[in-house]
């Protein structure tokens, strides 16, 4: 199903780097630079540091170019960090997403962290698409998300999290989740979120006007200069579900959440994501294959 | 918390977070029309505690703390602290209509608080900035230009904010006058807390968890029959 080599020329000097020496904890790192050349997409620039690995699986030739990152270690504990950078040049038309769920194992010491940056140039799409982060209990994270989308560039990012490993009968209830995202319109700040549980985790996640008992949250942002005339889309998209959904515009951002069970919000978000990469773009109203792995 | 502050500031604070400052104030209801006609708040106490979560992990924890950040770096003269302020506050709503809820307050009370006391700091921040001051930060600013101790002020907007969707609550639910007020008291341990925690917070480490309320917001963009703009 994968290639699991680069189906792209990768400059020497800046060749993929094995194994960092053993350390602690894990410090991962991945970052893709995407340009245009010959009429088409391709990677010019890549770096990955354990435990992040990228794989780049055959594609339709009707479809956006395809990264899949994976996290060798199968999760992240505590004082774990990740850096993830992804720039789509000019003209180019780009899905990263991410091999499957990122697990957050439980800490009682530090948090890990994950760091993501998205660069979007002149007409570039670029999909950021990874699969939920299931929260174990008592786990720890903070992520930050920073997009910076120039005028003319399209970004369309998704997001999932899962309070607790479920199936297990697990919730998550102590611990700590930082999520922030600041995205930048020509280096303006036009949106800026963070979801913050700590403390009594619980209780927020069952108060009325705060998850009402949900088990996960799905959101997606669409930051482009059509995010208004697509609003009305996205309301329709987004509401075929069990889950609660809303839809709305702020500063040119268009937002979509889902609260519910975690099987519910996930089916919206991906029935939602294929459908408007659809509608925005022409894209085959279709998924990354490992997101139906 | 215990609050020093001179007669004139006190006086100051009265007017500005008074219902009937023109702001428009009782126009917004922050997604709480929505959440009253899906059943969600539909008696005082459940008011209370819709309010309590917004005070404590929703726009109103956040709002305090934007607001305290506004009161010093306006103190402080630092214009590019302040304007760093204003992107951030205005950037950092969760739905359309909340965003107007706060950026149209905000233009509102500095066009009012101008003209009825007039500063030149003030003007030259509504300048800079054409309707993109949130209202915790042009009431915040305000403050420390007019020499409004920021407990006092910080505790007085956030009470004003309680205030006004218990109104809103009241109108809604519907609920009476006095039941109301019985709301607003017993959000008083909610208001305190939300604003001792603005005067010690980090932005770094500042966020939201209350999504019910945005998609309360987001849904009442559609909701058939409002009386509220937000």
């Amino acid at each position: 199903m994968f290639a699991a080599t680069l189906l792209y020329e990768v400059p020497q000097d800046i060749q993929a780097i094995g194994l960092s020496p053993t350390l602690e904890r894990g410090d991962g790192a991945i970052e893709f630079g995407f340009v245009r050349k010959d009429g088409r997409t391709s990677l010019a620039r890549l770096y990955q540091r354990t435990p992040c690995r990228a794989l780049f699986p055959n594609t339709p030739p009707e479809d956006c170019l395809q990264a899949v990152l994976v996290t060798t270690s199968g999760g992240l504990a505590g004082g774990d960090r990740i850096a993830i950078a992804v720039a789509a040049g000019h003209e180019t038309a780009v899905t990263v997403t991410t091999q499957a769920a990122e697990k957050i194992y439980r800490s009682l010491g530090p948090h890990c962290a994950i760091d993501v940056s998205l660069a979007v140039a002149d007409k570039a799409w670029l999909e950021w698409l990874p699969q939920e982060t299931i929260l174990f209990e008592e786990a720890r994270l903070v992520r930050r998300s920073e997009a910076d989308v120039a005028a003319g560039g399209r970004l369309l990012a998704a997001e999932m999290l899962v309070f607790g490993r479920l199936a297990r009968g697990e919730r998550f209830t102590t611990g700590l989740l930082h999520d922030g995202w600041r995205v930048r319109r020509d280096g303006r700040l036009i949106w800026a979120d963070d979801l913050r549980l700590d403390g009594d985790v619980a209780a927020a996640l069952l108060a009325p006007g705060g998850f009402a008992g949900a088990e996960a949250v799905g959101s997606v942002l669409y930051v482009a200069d059509d995010a208004a005339a697509l609003l009305a889309c996205a309301r329709e998209l987004s509401a075929k579900t069990a889950a609660r959904a809303g839809a709305t515009l702020v500063n040119g951002v268009l937002v979509v959440r889902w609260l519910g069970t975690a099987p519910d919000v996930r089916a919206a978000l991906t029935q939602y994501l294929a459908a408007f990469r659809h509608a925005a773009a022409g894209w085959p109203a279709q998924l990354p294959r490992v997101w139906s792995a | 918390m215990t609050t020093i502050i001179t007669d004139a500031a006190l006086y100051r604070l009265l007017a500005w977070l008074s219902p009937s400052y023109p702001v428009g104030g009782y126009s917004y209801s922050h997604g709480l029309e929505w959440a009253v006609e899906q059943g969600l708040v539909c008696d005082r106490a459940g008011l209370v505690e819709w309010i309590r979560g917004i005070l404590a992990r929703g726009s109103g924890r956040i709002d305090g703390v934007l607001f305290a950040a506004a009161w010093r770096a306006t103190q402080a003269g630092d214009s590019a602290a302040l304007d760093a302020l204003v992107e951030l506050a205005s950037a950092w709503r969760g739905t359309a209509e909340t965003a107007l809820e706060s950026r149209a307050q905000g233009a509102a009370f500095l066009v009012v608080t101008r003209s009825a006391w007039p500063n030149a700091r003030l003007d030259a921040l509504a300048d800079r900035h054409k309707g993109l001051v949130t209202l915790p930060v042009a009431v915040g600013a305000a403050s420390a230009v007019h020499a409004v101790p920021l407990p006092a002020a910080l505790s007085a907007y956030l009470a004003a904010f309680a205030a006004n969707l218990v109104s809103a609550g009241v109108r809604l639910i519907p609920l009476g006058q006095t039941d109301g007020q019985a709301a607003v008291a017993a959000l008083e341990p909610a208001v305190g807390s939300a604003a001792a925690a603005g005067l010690v917070a980090d932005l770094d480490a500042l966020g939201t968890a209350t999504p019910m309320v945005d998609w309360c917001s987001m849904r009442h963009e559609t909701q058939y029959t409002r009386l509220f703009r937000s």
